[in-house]
């Protein structure tokens, strides 16, 4: 656990910057890793681009994607990351030359989600195509090294931890594999899951639902922990993710409004409801692994903001 | 021939040397037989002799490879060989000379001549000619004109009998004639009565008595021939001919020549064509005495044609141009030129009045499509529904039978009495029968057969009609598709319906009936699309269905509305129907908050051993499902990224020990399942296994062989040193040790690096005290090393690397035998602490055990390519050791050292 406090901070609600490059929704916002000083957001203008969050200046443009980006996933060591999206293959890109490295086909739809293992060995990609394919990324094999096929619909969320993989699908299930017990663990949550963010300790995860509910559910019974509502999700893949020290939950709506709830409360922190900060659906919320008062969110208005507290003016 | 004789002769005045006198009338012996065999054309000849030859004598059908049937040499193909390919030559210079080639050109005269005959044109089945035709009067007018009525008649009858169909003939018997029409005789007021029926008038009009005795035959039908219009004028145009003209008018103008049209000059020398002629004048009509000719005339008189005498026709045809009068309207007004009066009264199309619409009505189109709605399965009118359910026996049934109709029209019934096929059949036959038959009525007697209903088509109308959907079908269909789900209640009709067929053996009851508002017909036919339905969309088999993945969400599309819509703002809106069927306890305990064991679901995943080892996990057992399909595709997977892996925590000596355990299990398992990975490789599973996990040895060995330098020579020369205590010359003798040698010295080396070939594994073999590795090893020293110390005694000075790159080239080839060596030299290394070793590990030994065996059973050739050496050496030392005395020779490494340097010495 980052922090020893469970008391939840108030969310950063002060713009920072706003990074306003990309033409078209914004799908993915991330953090790099390590420090994580860099932010490398992918949008429906078919471009990856890095930013450095704190100047609000646009570093790089990784212009190779022949449709949106959808998903980027970073690589521990911030040397390669991975995008994917409408392309159908996973583009594994060289940061410092902004060459793909490799373009990695064999999904039958559109990916929808790429996301790195701890050593950035395997790469994984949840697809359109209900499928959620392992990449060997050691071996030149251009064949999956697994394909789990268990999805009844497209793969829209992916967590690749130490030992499991989720795979959160539109038909409405979040499928754990664990890989030490060699288990599937289908939690049906109902409505079409959106987002799977699991705690850093894996005892549980987000989930956001297209029903505006994200529930915070328990790895090892499945039993619901807890039941965040009162923003809008109904149509749009939107991103919730754990506020600093997994005190908070958030939670981009389709109103432009980032939620915040008391993780063990369940109650919207205050303002509530919050201020419109953007001109579209908040597609990506991502809070700043570190620092504690800094988070981002992309949204469909071609925005990408950052957030920071006021007295943090580093 | 005595002189008396001759004397005789002379006197006589015969010459003794004549011939004549010399004839020999003797035949002595049997005659030789004739040189040539005589001719016998009925011979027997075998098939392989007989030849054929065609009217010429040139000979047909040579055998395939002499050219195939009437080819050849002899025949007509260029050269003896068979066709001679003509070469190439350019045609360019001489495009002008090149002249189309036809088929022609390759025709010999028998095609030739066979294309000529198909080409003549051969009308076989003359015209039946009834004198009517052109060719007929023309011919009969010649003969007539020509000769006289004697010898016309005293042709036909040399000439040969006209070609009269066999019509024509019958019709002559029974005293038809030409020109006649055909029927009986008809009396002269029915002749006076067909005549004006033709719109014939008599023009002589004979009206005696005797004309009326008489029977007359009829007359005959004119035969309408329809000219070929090819020409592009508008229908019933006649060219030539002017408007007015056209239409009968007499213009009165009197011009000599033709009416030109303007425009238009003709020269001097021509002749005013018909297309220079002035068609829109009207004044043209008049002129000449062929254009009068009326347009249906010009026509009609050339071509018409009457099965009659030509003068008769003539008269007839003429008769009916007959010059219209001037009409008048009943106001007295003429009518136009051109046109004619109408007998009939035009009728009037007659208007009625819309009817009024009630002001209160309103359009409610959906009114009529309800009464339609099922129009199509509603009988049209009450005698339409019987003819809609009559079967085709039924009709046949209606149909009066011959007999029925012969007893109706009071006719004699024919004497054949009714056949059945049980007059055919035996007594014992019959009998039979006729138990079976009472067998099945005595059994049941009152119920109907259910299969009846099932099978056969034909049934009451009044009764509900099941047709028979195969169990198994129906269980499909139930899993498959469903066709009907925008409409819930045929849904649950349908599936009714499909539980019911699917257990029908149990006698299971369909759960519903036809709806209150359903007649028994359109049940029965609902039924009937039901079982079409589960026919249609029963769920696809095996390989095909694998294809396919069946959505988590039926998409139930929204209900169309046929028509137009208007909107009813009466009718309120009613709320769609609440779905809470709770079709899933799960979606239930959503709902209700409720996560936890009803919505999860456990099951066994196996993961790649790949993705285990990328995530550093180690694989789980998973004895549920280890499908054979992942495995396959696993093992490849880590084979190649095995090699890769250096980097990774796990080290490499494990990767090689899990490869020979790897090996060892599958030999013994050997009854896994049969797939891909497998196949081919017969009873022997790890069949070629060893090649695949290769391992390149370890770096040290490559030192050993590489890094030969002084000290390790010296090193070596140490190690011979302490080696080679025992003498090699009686091992070298003993021949039975020499075939055991190489396998140990094998099964020593090819156990790799990790594990140090023991000389302690040397008992295993059959011979375990005997045998001392150290003793053998001096023989089989690899080429390389052969190849090295030679250099390294030929040129000592010379640098280590040039040596390094032949061995190494040896190497490459022969990776064995670098194992061999280099095992030996580690043995050398460690054959101090030999002793300690001896005991140590047993499973070392089964290994080594093992790879003996795969080296005996595979690569037996490979390892024997070390035998000659000893041989070599064997004889060098008896060739050599004699003529030459030993050099400064250490006088303990014997056998060793010794060879080496006579081989050396020996090749330099």
């Amino acid at each position: 656990m980052a922090g020893p406090t469970r008391e939840p901070t108030a969310l950063a609600r002060t713009l920072h910057t706003t990074l306003s490059n990309h033409k078209g929704p914004v799908h993915v916002a991330r953090y790099a890793k390590g420090s994580a000083k860099y932010i490398l957001t992918g949008g429906q203008d078919r471009t990856v681009r890095l930013w450095n969050p704190t100047l609000g200046t646009e570093i790089k443009v990784f212009a190779a994607h022949g449709y949106e980006v959808l998903s980027i996933t970073v690589a521990h060591d911030n040397s390669r990351f991975a995008s994917a999206g409408g392309d159908r293959s996973v583009f594994l890109w060289d940061v410092s030359t902004g060459a793909t490295i490799r373009r990695i086909a064999g999904h039958m739809g559109k990916i929808n989600a790429v996301e790195f293992n701890d050593d950035a060995s395997v790469v994984a990609s949840g697809s359109y195509d209900s499928t959620v394919r392992l990449w060997d990324l050691r071996s030149p094999n251009r064949q999956p090294i697994q394909i789990l096929e268990e999805a009844r619909d497209a793969i829209q969320a992916l967590w690749v931890g130490n030992g499991t993989i989720m795979a959160g699908s539109v038909d409405g299930h979040v499928r754990t594999y664990d890989l030490r017990m060699g288990q599937l663990r289908s939690d049906f949550i109902g409505p079409p899951v959106t987002s799977v963010v699991p705690t850093q300790d894996g005892q549980s995860y987000l989930v956001t639902t297209l029903d505006s509910h994200v529930r915070l559910m328990d790895v090892a019974t499945g039993k619901m922990l807890n039941d965040y509502k009162g923003h809008k999700v109904e149509g749009y893949r939107c991103r919730s993710c754990f506020g600093h020290g997994e005190a908070s939950v958030i939670c981009g709506d389709e109103n432009g409004m980032v939620w915040a709830w008391d993780l063990l409360e369940g109650a919207p922190l205050p303002p509530n409801p919050p201020p419109k900060v953007h001109g579209g659906v908040v597609l990506w919320v991502e809070h700043h692994p570190i620092e504690d008062g800094e988070m981002i969110s992309s949204a469909a208005d071609g925005t990408v903001k950052v957030w920071r507290h006021p007295s943090s003016s580093t | 021939m005595t002189s008396r004789l001759k004397r005789k002769l002379n006197d006589l005045g015969v010459d003794p040397s004549s011939s004549k006198a010399n004839e020999n009338f003797c035949l002595i012996g049997t005659p030789l037989p004739p040189l040539e065999k005589s001719r016998d054309t009925g011979e027997f000849v075998p098939l392989w002799k007989q030849e054929v030859r065609d009217e010429k004598g040139r000979r047909r059908l040579h055998g395939a490879f002499t050219g195939g049937f009437s080819a050849g040499y002899f025949n007509s193909v260029g050269s003896k060989e068979g066709w001679t390919p003509s070469t190439f030559m350019s045609s360019r210079g001489d495009r002008a000379k090149k002249k189309e080639v036809r088929p022609e050109d390759f025709m010999d005269e028998e095609d030739l001549a066979e294309l000529r005959e198909s080409r003549q044109l051969i009308d076989e089945n003359e015209e039946m000619d009834l004198g009517g035709t052109e060719a007929e009067l023309r011919r009969r007018a010649g003969a007539g004109t020509e000769e006289d009525s004697m010898a016309s008649a005293v042709a036909a009858s040399l000439a040969p009998p006209s070609q009269d169909s066999v019509g024509a003939r019958i019709l002559r018997k029974m005293g038809w004639r030409l020109g006649q029409g055909i029927g009986p005789r008809i009396t002269y007021e029915q002749r006076n009565k067909q005549d004006r029926q033709a719109g014939i008038s008599k023009t002589e009009d004979e009206n005696d008595e005797e004309a009326k005795k008489h029977m007359y035959p009829r007359r005959d039908t004119p035969l309408l021939l329809v000219s070929r219009k090819d020409n592009s004028h508008g229908l019933g145009y006649t060219p030539g001919l002017s408007l007015s003209e056209s239409l009968g008018g007499r213009g009165g103008g009197e011009q000599r020549g033709p009416h030109l049209s303007a425009g238009f000059g003709l020269g001097a020398l021509n002749d005013a064509d018909e297309d220079d002629l002035d068609i829109y004048d009207g004044a043209l009509g008049s002129r000449g005495p062929k254009t009068r000719i009326v347009a249906y005339d010009a026509t009609e008189d050339e071509d018409q044609i009457t099965m009659g005498s030509s003068s008769r026709r003539r008269q007839d045809t003429r008769t009916p141009a007959q010059p219209q009068t001037t009409q008048a309207f009943n106001d007295g007004r003429p009518v136009l030129k051109g046109f004619i009066l109408s007998e009939r009264p035009v009728q009037e199309d007659g208007w009625f009045p819309i009817p009024e619409v009630p002001p209160e009505w309103k359009p409610n189109p959906r009114r009529v499509w309800e009464a339609g709605a099922d129009k199509e399965n509603r009988p049209m009118a009450k005698d339409k529904e019987r003819e809609a359910y009559q079967t085709h026996e039924e009709w046949k049934r209606s149909q009066l039978s011959a007999d029925e109709r012969g007893s109706m029209l009071g006719e004699t019934p024919l004497p054949a009495q009714q056949r059945s096929i049980f007059d055919l059949m035996s007594q014992k036959d019959r009998e039979r029968l006729e138990s079976i038959r009472n067998n099945i009525t005595a059994g049941k007697p009152s119920t109907p057969e259910p299969d009846r209903s099932a099978s056969s088509s034909s049934h009451l109308p009044g009764e509900i009609d099941m047709p028979h959907v195969h169990p198994s079908v129906a269980k499909a269909a139930l899993q498959g598709f469903q066709p009907f789900t925008a409409d819930p209640a045929k849904q649950s009709r349908y599936t009714a319906f499909l539980n019911y067929a699917a257990d029908s053996s149990d006698g299971a009851q369909l759960g519903f009936g036809p709806l209150p508002s359903q007649r028994v017909e359109d049940f029965n036919k609902e039924i009937a699309d039901y079982a079409k339905a589960a026919t249609v969309f029963k769920p696809l088999s095996g390989a095909m269905a694998s294809r396919f993945k069946s959505a988590a969400i039926v998409e139930m599309g929204p209900k169309t509305v046929e028509g137009l819509h208007t909107p009813d703002v009466s009718a309120p809106e009613t709320p769609p129907e609440e779905e809470e069927k709770e079709e899933d306890p799960r979606m239930a305990a959503v709902r209700m908050g409720m996560f936890g064991p009803l919505t999860r679901e456990l099951s066994p995943w196996q993961p790649a051993r790949l993705l285990c080892k990328r995530f550093g996990v180690k694989p789980p057992e998973v004895e549920a499902d280890a499908d054979t399909p992942e495995h396959a595709a696993s093992t490849p997977g880590t084979g190649a990224g095995a090699p890769a892996d250096t980097g990774m925590a796990a080290p490499p000596p494990p990767m090689i020990t899990d490869g020979a355990a790897g090996v060892a299990p599958a030999s013994t398992e050997s009854q896994g399942p049969r797939n891909l990975a497998n196949v081919g490789l017969g009873e022997d599973e790890d069949q070629g296994r060893d090649t695949l996990t290769y391992q390149r040895p370890a770096m040290d060995v490559f030192k050993a062989i590489f890094a030969s330098d002084e000290e390790d020579s010296d090193e070596e020369e140490d190690a011979t040193d302490l080696q080679q205590p025992a003498p090699s010359t009686d091992l070298l003798a003993s021949t039975s040790t020499q075939q055991d040698a190489p396998r140990h010295l094998l099964a020593a080396g090819s156990t790799q690096v990790p594990h140090e070939p023991k000389t302690s594994a040397l008992p295993v073999s059959e011979e375990p005290e005997k045998v001392d590795l150290t003793t053998f090893k001096p023989m089989f020293v690899p080429r390389g090393e052969r190849e090295a110390r030679k250099d390294k005694d030929k040129t000592k000075d010379k640098k280590k690397k040039k040596a390094a790159p032949l061995v190494s080239f040896d190497a490459e080839d022969e990776g064995l035998q670098i194992d061999v060596s280099a095992a030996k030299r580690r043995d050398k290394h460690k054959s101090k602490d030999k002793g300690k070793e001896r005991e140590k590990d047993e499973d070392g030994e089964r290994k080594k055990k093992r790879k003996r065996k795969g080296a005996e059973d595979g690569e037996d050739d490979s390892m024997w390519i070390e035998k000659p050496p000893p041989e070599v050496a064997q004889s060098l030392p008896v060739d050599d050791v004699p003529s030459e005395p030993p050099l400064e020779v250490d006088t303990e490494s014997v056998a060793g050292l010794q060879r080496g340097r006579k081989r050396a010495i020996d090749f330099m």
